[in-house]
């Protein structure tokens, strides 16, 4: 009885207030749709069907195409071209009827015909070099591009095909149906551009002493996907946004001059006619050493080949099983070292392979970098299928396939290097080699979505780097945490708090967004940071994002099935989450609009007495109440300031009646009441996380969740009953929610202490 | 004639790369008016291999920054490249810069730079030009910060200046 009094007195205060403020306004406002940043991505989403669940996983119906490739290449070292014929053996597995197939021809996009230049605006310059103004304004540059010779059908009759820049369209005598197969082969052959110059991802860099070292890949023409979101992925190659490829198996034989040394994707067939038997006896030295890598061709070798040229050729054999494409490296300057390492139950070999040019660094961390990224890597999704990983080094390159990558950080040329040479190719070979993951076997579709490959292989790097410098502290010393360039939720900040005219939504196009780094590749590994360590916990994360991982290895995940797959198995909604950071460049800002502090009393504050007044009330009308005065205010005196709850009538007789004597010696007691007002000059709803420092220097964490905005999304307040005083409020301590402006995180506002005036009397210290 | 030619080929690479961790062309700078210092103090953080670059084309010195080969030239001529490239007028007159020093923070360099005795300040220009010999697409933001306002512009080779107005 007493309850739904006071409940409806309650009630009471709350219709006054209402009352006043519809009274200020004259104008009704218009309605409005749900615009509420809580509201679930039903509009985004598309409607789960056959092919993909509403939880996340594979539908029941899912299919994939299949391309698998035989293919005989040539390299010219003299010239630098590379001879192909491949055969194609397509399988439908779509329940639809193709028509015809969709082939990329990916080096076009350096073709003289390219229209890939024609797409960034410029400046005209007030002198230009011959050589430049040739290229750039009379067409005679590199003569890039594939030279197809024929496409032609396992009869030796040509097919129809039609060339529209970076694809091909190849005509197929009649429709293929579901389940069956086509084959057909392709004859071709290009230039291989300079990277060094032209900054191709793939060429060859010439080494000073005339040699080449060739990274080859994007080098055969190659299946387009065609699936159940895009129908063929046709989408042209511009050069920015990266591949979209179905999985196949690969027979792939390479010639090449004879005193090269090659590695690629894939299981090397014919070892024993190809290695020398010191390599051999290397090789099996290497297979059982799992704590450092064992030299297969030495840096002596290197050199001494370096100074010949053969005539001769060797043919190096692969065979790659359920891979989504193939690159390879090889140069007469390599060096090359392996060992193994475990993952799970089953061996596999860490390699690199590099030029005298990249020691002494690539001897000391390159191997050892790939075998901490796979156990990192296996830890955090999968373990590792395939039997090898290369980390190749070119210079200036970064880039990934399956099985192999190339990877920058070279010394200067007396074998000096910085720190940030060394931490730069650290990082970029375990991204790359990290890449085996996301999209490789995860294998998204990069062409369209650059975050879901970049993003979530940027997020695992940062917690392999940070595994690295655990498992190698001299590697790192003297810092004692690798010192990772993104994945720190304070790292984004900068980026974020950025002009908004060039900021792009992570759910864009990659070829289409301003700030490439920051949008595909920091700001999804830092949203997916925040959620690990701060909104889902490790566990719940870690859990959902290896059933993504798993869910979706050898298959094409889409943005939907990730974002799905993490809620559907850590049952935390996120559509707040993946709406604000994924779908819009909202920023967080969160801090302390204000703190009033009360005290307890049993005298009636004026407040409740003219309201008594306005509807005719007696004070006997009343349910027992405790009355909160603010300091400073028309109630408030000083005594209150040692108020005791137990000289509060209300409250001990209220408790005298409800509690046995027993509770009632263990209820708190506060003292201190205070109401603290939180702001959000953000849009991002993050959970508020406050800590409260009392006056005997004690500190409370208190982690409101996000949904606290839900209802007001400008600012909330909270109440904090409390024994100590609070002296000091400070929301988001260790900068773990991407805070764009910390000036109003604390309470009572702090001055920062600026990092100029640090650094400015440190300058006059050591003078 | 080197420039011209380190520029048009970047603007090349520009077309074709994308490589991972490869970086963007940017820099930040921090620019904060205390007026109890009655100071501007400025922090400008720059990619250290990029301005190694625009050392190495403009004044023809390869510079081992941030290694054990660093020299006192090597400091020098960033110094004069950062003095060069970067330019704040208070209340419409060119000011002294203060260069207090640098330090590195993995790939990055930050340069504190600050200007005394802004007794009143009325209009801000900064002009940042940093990198933008060396790259097309350089954008140089500047984050400014009074006791009153918080504002963000970036600059770009088109329109490397901003102006502020504090009246």
């Amino acid at each position: 009885m007493k309850l739904i009094k006071y409940l409806s007195f309650a009630a009471f205060f709350l219709a006054v207030g209402m009352t006043y403020a519809q009274e200020d306004k004259k104008e009704r406002k218009p309605g409005h749709t749900n615009e509420n940043r809580f509201k679930q991505l039903y509009d985004e989403f598309s409607t789960p069907n056959a092919y993909r669940s509403a939880s996340g996983a594979p539908g029941p119906e899912y299919y994939q195409q299949q391309a698998d490739y035989v293919m005989d290449l040539e390299l010219d070292d003299k010239n630098a071209r590379i001879y192909g014929n491949e055969t194609i053996t397509y399988t439908n597995n779509s329940p639809d009827v193709l028509e015809y197939l969709w082939v990329q021809l990916d080096q076009n996009v350096r073709a003289r015909d390219s229209k890939s230049p024609l797409i960034e605006p410029n400046g005209a310059q007030g002198a230009d070099l011959a050589s430049n103004f040739v290229n750039n304004y009379m067409g005679a540059g590199f003569d890039g591009g594939f030279k197809i010779d024929h496409v032609k059908d396992t009869k030796g009759g040509n097919l129809p095909y039609t060339i529209n820049r970076t694809m091909m369209r190849v005509e197929m005598p009649k429709a293929l149906k579901t389940g069956e197969k086509f084959s057909f082969s392709i004859k071709w052959w290009y230039n291989i551009p300079e990277h060094t110059v032209d900054r191709a991802r793939s060429g060859y860099e010439t080494f000073d002493d005339g040699n080449r070292g060739y990274v080859i890949a994007q080098f055969y023409p190659r299946m387009a996907v065609y699936n159940d979101v895009e129908g063929w992925q046709n989408s042209q190659f511009w050069g920015r946004d990266e591949f979209a490829l179905p999985f196949g198996n690969f027979d792939v034989n390479i010639t090449v001059p004879a005193d090269h040394v090659l590695d690629a994707t894939g299981k090397l067939l014919n070892r024993k006619e190809i290695f020398s038997k010191d390599m051999m006896s290397r090789y099996e030295k290497a297979k059982k050493s799992y704590d450092k890598p064992v030299i297969i061709v030495t840096q002596e070798e290197a050199e001494a080949a370096s100074k010949g040229f053969s005539t001769a050729k060797k043919t190096w054999k692969f065979r790659a099983e359920n891979v989504r494409d193939y690159g390879f490296a090889t140069s007469r300057r390599y060096i090359w070292d392996m060992m193994a390492v475990k993952v799970g139950s089953k061996d596999v070999m860490a390699v690199s392979v590099y030029p005298p040019e990249g020691n002494p660094l690539w001897e000391d961390y390159s191997t050892l970098a790939v075998a901490s990224t796979l156990k990192s890597y296996s830890r955090m999704t999968f373990e590792y299928p395939y039997h090898k990983a290369i980390s190749v080094h070119a210079k200036n390159q970064g880039m990934e396939y399956p099985m192999i990558c190339w990877n920058y950080g070279r010394p200067d040329k007396d074998g000096n290097y910085s720190d940030r040479t060394k931490y730069g190719m650290i990082s970029v070979i375990i991204h790359e080699v990290g890449h085996n993951y996301f999209p490789m076997i995860v294998n998204s579709d990069e062409r369209q979505w650059t975050w879901m490959d970049e993003g979530l292989n940027t997020f695992v790097q940062y917690v392999a780097e940070q595994d690295f410098g655990e498992a190698y502290p001299d590697a790192i010393a003297p810092n004692k945490k690798y010192p990772s360039r993104r994945g720190p939720a304070k790292n984004i900040v900068n980026y974020m708090a950025s002009n908004q005219d060039y900021i792009a939504p992570i759910m864009t196009k990659g070829l289409n967004t301003y700030s490439f780094g920051n949008n595909a590749y920091g700001k999804p590994a830092t949203g997916l940071n925040i959620l690990r360590e701060t909104i889902m916990g490790r566990e719940l994360f870690d859990y959902a994002f290896k059933t993504y991982s798993q869910r979706w290895m050898f298959k094409h995940p889409t943005p939907e099935d990730f974002f799905r797959s993490m809620e559907d198995a850590s049952a935390v909604d996120l559509d707040w989450f993946w709406r604000s950071w994924f779908y819009t460049t909202d920023y967080t800002d969160i801090g302390v609009e204000g703190v009033k502090k009360f005290y307890v009393s049993s005298k009636m504050t004026k407040q409740v007495k003219e309201m008594m007044a306005a509807r005719g009330m007696k004070e006997s009308d009343l349910p027992p109440l405790v009355y909160l005065v603010e300091e400073g205010s028309e109630d408030y005196d000083e005594s209150m300031k040692n108020a005791k709850l137990d000289d509060i009538k209300s409250i001990n007789e209220y408790m005298m009646d409800n509690m046995t004597a027993e509770e009632r010696t263990k209820v708190k007691k506060p003292k201190y009441f205070y109401e603290v007002t939180f702001e959000k000059p953000g849009g991002i709803p993050m959970p508020i996380i406050a800590e409260y420092t009392y006056s005997d220097g004690t500190k409370e964490r208190i982690t409101y969740p996000a949904q606290i905005w839900r209802k007001n999304d400008v600012s909330v307040g909270k109440v904090i009953a409390s024994e100590k005083e609070i002296t000091n409020i400070m929301v988001d301590p260790d900068e773990e929610t991407a805070d764009i402006d910390t000036s109003n995180n604390s309470w009572p506002r702090e001055k920062e202490e600026g990092e100029f005036k640090k650094f400015k009397e440190g300058v006059k210290g050591e003078k | 004639m080197k420039l011209y030619k380190v520029a048009s080929l970047l603007l090349l690479c520009c077309l074709f790369t994308s490589f991972t961790t490869h970086k963007f062309y940017v820099s930040t700078t921090n620019l904060e008016y205390v007026p109890e210092e009655k100071s501007v103090q400025i922090i400008t953080k720059i990619f250290i291999d990029d301005v190694e670059n625009a050392i190495k084309e403009r004044y023809g010195v390869e510079t081992s920054l941030d290694t054990n080969k660093e020299t006192e030239a090597d400091r020098n001529f960033l110094k004069k490249y950062i003095l060069q490239k970067l330019q704040v007028k208070v209340n419409d007159k060119e000011q002294d810069m203060n260069y207090i020093g640098i330090e590195y923070d993995i790939d990055i360099v930050k340069a504190y730079i600050e200007i005394e005795g802004v007794r009143n300040l009325k209009t801000l220009e900064i002009e940042n030009t940093v990198l933008m010999d060396m790259f097309e697409e350089q954008q140089n933001i500047i984050h400014i910060k009074t006791p009153e306002m918080r504002r963000s512009i970036i600059l770009e080779k088109e329109n490397p200046k901003g102006l502020l107005n504090f009246d």
